[in-house]
């Protein structure tokens, strides 16, 4: 069986103070996302990993926030998917479902106070989303190219 | 997340924020922050020099606080931002708009040149 076929999952109430656990997992996942394990981690692979969770704890914050809008019974699910040079991070939820294409995108010199999560987000991972119950977003990283390029011909693209 | 408002001197207030500024920390910064406003000092030193990690909630709170002093003419300064909130300023572009703002930490050689003096 290839490594990350078989994702990291958690499952757990979709309550602010569960979030540390949740960003704990990513950043131990994050380290599996190692193009060469034998070398330590670069500032590339430190800057991929803080984006990482700063763009997980944005999306768990806004299931809580506004999926489950102060419910407390609500239910996340977490499956993470690693490989050697990219990680992919679904979250899962049976709130109120929303479009993140219809979010609009804040007017930075305009200093809002508000409305930033999203954006935040998009800035840092790719997304995906598919509304339903539940509810699927999914946030994928890669690597940046240069710390990719040390990888053997090879070896690119055979991640899981 | 630990808040310390601190008087540097007349006129000029400090406020250094530890940790995390997050969706569950930023109430409490709030009320930290009314109290610091109401006195509207001349001026604010803000040190996140120890502030760890901040995410989009937080980020409105020291916003506001920006806003707020700047209501009343006073003046701001964030200073010693480094790695993960550094960051997340400068995605936000918070490094250009907040002008005269020096968010960025000192370098090593320039604490050490100022630490001698």
């Amino acid at each position: 069986m290839m490594p990350g076929s078989v994702p990291i999952k958690l499952s757990m109430l979709g309550r602010v103070q569960h979030r540390d656990i949740v960003l704990r997992a990513v950043a131990a996942a994050c380290k599996l996302v190692r193009p060469q394990p034998t070398l330590p981690p670069d500032a590339d692979w430190n800057d991929f990993r803080m984006q990482v969770v700063t763009a997980v704890s944005e999306a768990f914050n806004n299931i809580v926030l506004h999926s489950y809008a102060g419910r407390e019974d609500g239910i996340i699910e977490m499956n993470i998917r690693t490989g050697r040079n990219h990680i992919s991070v679904e979250l899962r939820d049976f709130g109120d479902s929303f479009d993140p294409n219809e979010i609009p995108e804040p007017d930075l010199d305009r200093l809002p106070e508000s409305g930033l999560g999203m954006f935040i987000i998009k800035e840092l991972m790719e997304i995906s989303y598919r509304p339903g119950r539940p509810n699927v977003l999914t946030l994928s990283k890669r690597l940046t190219d240069s710390h990719a390029g040390v990888l053997p011909e090879a070896t690119k693209g055979g991640e899981a | 997340m630990t808040v310390t408002i601190s008087a540097k001197e007349a006129g000029t207030a400090r406020i250094k924020i530890e940790g995390e500024l997050d969706t569950v920390t930023v109430p409490d910064l709030r009320n930290q922050i009314d109290k610091l406003v109401a006195d509207e000092p001349k001026r604010v030193e803000v040190d996140l020099s120890t502030l760890r990690m901040l995410d989009s909630s937080g980020v409105g709170a020291l916003v506001s606080l920006y806003k707020r002093v700047r209501a009343y003419s006073g003046e701001i300064v964030m200073i010693g931002l480094r790695d993960q909130p550094l960051a997340i300023f400068r995605r936000l572009r918070l490094d250009r708009v907040m002008i005269g703002t020096d968010i960025a930490a000192p370098s090593t050689a320039q604490k050490q040149s100022s630490s001698n003096h």
